[in-house]
């Protein structure tokens, strides 16, 4: 009864929540959608972003629109929450979509009025009015993103030289250091590095390396940049300052109220942190101008007395020469490579020249160089010369090559020895003057001419071929193969012929194992007892001719006894024997009969098997 | 009987290609040859380089032609012209005497470099074209006849067998010889450098890295061309690309 009771109550609660729900959802839904949008604020500057938050509330189906278009502003939907709010039991439910809206320019701009399509109806939120500020300064809006930050606290720049002072020519390396706060990340370099100022050149900067430091506490994201100058006249040298302009991403250090980024505005510190982190934290982006201290290089002039194959190169330097092949006949080409490997301004490393050019034609050289830094003053350079003998020699001369080295402060000459090769063929090598002349600093070429001027050519032709000539290579042309026909055709009827000729072969070889098979059978028969006379001597007789004509291949129709006692050489008596045979055969084919003998005796069977065996070529 | 019926098959097989590979007749005479000749030996030799060209470009080739018109470039001072058609003589008449001559003649003037041949070229030049093509003819057939009879005949040797072997081995010999000739250093590709200052260069651009400089009549051998340039093989075992303009074939 108890237990009754229980349930007919907790059946009523229940009734009644119904009913109250159904009240409440009656009172919500059934007054009809609506939306309403707002700005944060209605005035800002070029840069400056403001929040659009359009609300729509009594429907449970909505399309916001994803898009919103105006020019010269930038407006991206950036999220929706859902709202439950109830009041006096009056519950309505409402979804919220937030818009960032940044400003690309000044002016007053109108956000057009915008179609939502909620629970099959369609609404319109009002026409909205942005006032947008020339700069951000204008702006009636107080400073939030950080426009008067001091770049000083965010970045630094400084440049690095290895040295103080350095010769003219001299590779001095230099760095160019860029720092920036990690909460304040870069997002370009903008035009990128470079080293101001008149006297020296630079070599070209390449990719920097990249490294998170921490200085004075703070945590930078660095950039390294390497490059090496070379000072281009005497005196104090001033390098700089390096100037950069790179845009930075400020972070907004206010939030906006009207931006609920929690949503239930609870102090969620997960919430705190991931929008405090600078990879996530709304930002700026922000062009800085930020400039290094100045250097100055004492730039000191080369010493005077420099050997007649410097060129320039100052540094520090080794040569290895080499040169193939080592036999050539006058007039032909030796490769000489020489490698020239140290620190220097390569740049101005040329080809080392040959102690004593007479006797040689030198041509131009290529070059190669090879880095083992990322601004090029370590490395090798290879050069190689071509160079012709001409006339008879034994070695090729010592190459030179100068430079000037900084550390020992002195000119330094670089010679290899002399290669050993040989140059056959051609004169013999002339003699040099045993009182040299006056430098006269005859170039090489003219030298390598001492020979005739212009040597005497042959005469000319004057008849020529009665059928043009070709450049085409005579397998490849048409009458070649023409040609070809020739051989085909006697190969064709070569084999024609053999095959013919076996045919024939094989026919006779057919007719003559068809009589041999019939004689061997005749010869079987002649041994029997039972034959007659008339038929013992048509087979004997049939047989003589068988055998002669398998001997001198003839027709065996065509072989009497006279043909067979001449095919064997038969003497008189076994002629005499063989006629004899034939005769009694044609007698008793043609008499029809034997006189009544039935059988012949043994003895005269043995006898005819006698002459028939003894019958041989 | 047989035999001499198979010896003179072989005979006219040798004899039919004897006749197309006889060389020219001389002897002829042209009109405008003659007063080409007639320009140059009266020092006119621009005249006679004119004339010259006229009738290589009738398509009047000849070997004869072609080293007058050498002789005309080299007293015009062109030494790469020269020496083109000096190579141009000799590729038609690889035993030109004069035109080897004037050859090493106009190489000395002009310091041209020359393609390094391999050894085995070195071996090859001895042949001709026709000589090779003839021998691997010739060895081919008597390869093929003798097969024809080996295959009809009873009773099988080994000498017949030897013989055949050796005939395609002298097959294989002689059109090895034809592919490297063909192909090599003085094959199809062959060229002359005839412009001046021409530098072989890293890349296809006049201000690439220079590889080596080439003085005219050096030679090259092309690998392939591109536009304006072509990569090319050159003396000293380098490579590089030229300006297709400054290079001519050898062969027409």
């Amino acid at each position: 009864m108890r237990n009754e009771s229980r349930i007919s109550k907790a059946a009523a609660r229940i009734l009644i929540a119904a009913l109250a729900l159904a009240c409440a959802a009656s009172n919500s839904f059934g007054a009809g959608a609506s939306v309403t949008a707002v700005l944060d604020n209605s005035e800002t500057g070029v840069g400056q972003p403001v929040q659009l938050q359009i609300k729509v509330t009594g429907s449970t189906s909505v399309k916001p629109p994803r898009e919103l278009a105006v020019d010269g502003l930038d407006i991206r939907f950036t999220g929706q929450s859902q709202l439950l709010e109830g009041r006096n039991f009056q519950f309505s439910y409402s979804y919220i979509y937030n818009y960032t809206v940044m400003p690309m320019k000044a002016g007053t701009f109108k956000i057009p009025p915008q179609t939502i399509e909620a629970g099959g109806s369609t609404l319109r939120t009002p026409e909205l009015t942005l006032h947008v500020a020339d700069s951000p300064g204008q702006s009636s809006r107080p400073n939030r993103s950080g426009e008067n930050i001091d770049p000083r606290q965010i970045a630094f720049v400084e440049l690095i030289l290895s040295k103080t002072s350095a010769y003219v020519g001299e590779m001095v390396p230099a760095v160019v250091r860029l720092g920036f706060n990690v909460r304040t990340p870069v997002e370009s370099l903008g035009n990128g590095v470079e080293i101001t100022g008149q006297g020296f050149t630079a070599q070209k900067m390449r990719e920097p390396r990249q490294a998170i430091e921490t200085i004075g506490g703070k945590t930078y994201q660095t950039f390294t940049f390497k490059t090496a100058l070379s000072p281009a006249r005497s005196g104090k040298i001033a390098i700089g300052p390096v100037e950069v302009n790179p845009i930075v991403r400020i972070p907004r250090t206010s939030r906006s109220p009207g931006i609920p980024r929690d949503l239930f505005d609870m102090n969620d510190p997960f919430m705190d942190n991931f929008f405090r982190d600078p990879a996530f934290a709304p930002s700026t982006p922000r062009e800085i101008k930020m400039k290094s201290e100045a250097a100055t290089l004492d730039v000191k002039a080369l010493p005077p007395g420099a050997p007649p194959s410097f060129n320039g190169a100052v540094g520090n330097f080794t040569m290895t020469v080499d040169a193939k092949p080592k036999t050539a006949q006058v007039g032909d080409p030796f490769t000489l490579t020489a490698k020239i490997s140290g620190r220097g301004n390569f740049d101005r490393v040329t080809a080392p020249s040959l102690e004593d050019e007479q006797g040689w034609h030198k041509y131009p050289p290529s070059a190669d160089f090879k880095s083992d830094d990322d601004v090029g003053i370590s490395g090798a350079k290879t050069f190689e010369t071509v160079i012709s003998a001409n006339e008879r020699k034994d070695h090729i001369p010592a190459q030179l090559f100068a430079y000037f080295d900084p550390i020992k402060e002195q000119y330094v000459t670089l010679r290899n020895e002399p290669i050993p090769v040989r140059v056959e063929g051609g004169s013999a090598p002339t003699q040099a003057p045993v009182a040299p002349a006056p430098q006269t600093a005859a170039p090489a070429p003219s030298l390598a001419r001492t020979g005739p001027k212009q040597q005497e050519i042959l005469h000319q032709i004057t008849e020529l071929s009665a059928e043009p000539q070709s450049f085409t290579p005579l397998f490849a042309r048409r009458s070649f193969w023409l040609a070809q026909l020739a051989p085909f055709l006697v190969l064709l009827g070569f084999i024609t012929w053999r095959i013919r000729r076996a045919h024939l072969d094989n026919r006779d070889a057919r007719r003559r194992e068809a009589l041999q098979h019939e004689a061997a059978a005749l010869q079987r028969s002649l041994r029997r007892e039972d034959v007659s006379p008339q038929e013992y001597f048509s087979r004997a007789s049939r047989a003589v001719q068988l055998k002669t004509a398998l001997a001198r291949n003839v027709d065996p129709n065509a072989v009497d006894a006279d043909v067979a006692a001449s095919a064997f050489r038969a003497d008189e008596a076994t002629r005499r024997r063989l006629q004899q045979l034939f005769e009694k055969s044609d007698e008793a084919r043609y008499s029809g009969g034997q006189n009544g003998i039935r059988l012949l005796p043994p003895d005269v069977r043995n006898e005819v098997l006698e002459l028939i065996d003894n019958l041989r070529a | 009987m047989k035999n001499r019926i198979q010896l003179g098959l072989v005979c006219a097989v040798i004899f039919a290609l004897v006749c197309v590979a006889a060389g020219p007749v001389r002897g002829a005479q042209d009109p405008a040859f003659a007063t080409a000749n007639q320009d140059y030996s009266e020092g006119r030799f621009q005249e006679a380089v004119d004339g010259y060209q006229r009738l290589v470009q009738a398509g009047r080739f000849d070997a004869n032609l072609f080293y007058d018109l050498g002789n005309g470039w080299f007293r015009l001072g062109n030494f790469g012209q020269a020496i083109l058609n000096y190579e141009r003589a000799l590729a038609l008449e690889p035993h030109h005497p004069e035109a080897e001559a004037n050859l090493r003649l106009a190489r000395d003037e002009a310091r041209a470099l020359e393609l390094r041949k391999t050894w085995i070229e070195k071996y090859i030049e001895a042949g001709t074209f026709i000589q090779y093509s003839i021998a691997a003819s010739i060895a081919v057939w008597l390869a093929v006849f003798v097969s024809a009879r080996l295959f009809f005949t009873r009773r099988r040797s080994l000498g017949p067998v030897a013989l055949i072997i050796f005939f395609l081995i002298v097959f294989a010999l002689a059109s090895f010889a034809l592919y490297t000739k063909e192909t090599g250093s003085r094959g199809n590709s062959f060229a002359i450098v005839t412009g001046k200052e021409i530098e072989a260069r890293l890349a296809t651009a006049d201000n690439a890295s220079s590889i080596l400089a080439l003085p005219p009549g050096s030679e090259i051998n092309i690998l392939s061309e591109r536009g304006d340039w072509i990569y090319a093989a050159l003396p000293n075992d380098l490579r590089g690309w030229i300006p297709a303009k400054s290079v001519e074939k050898v062969r027409l």
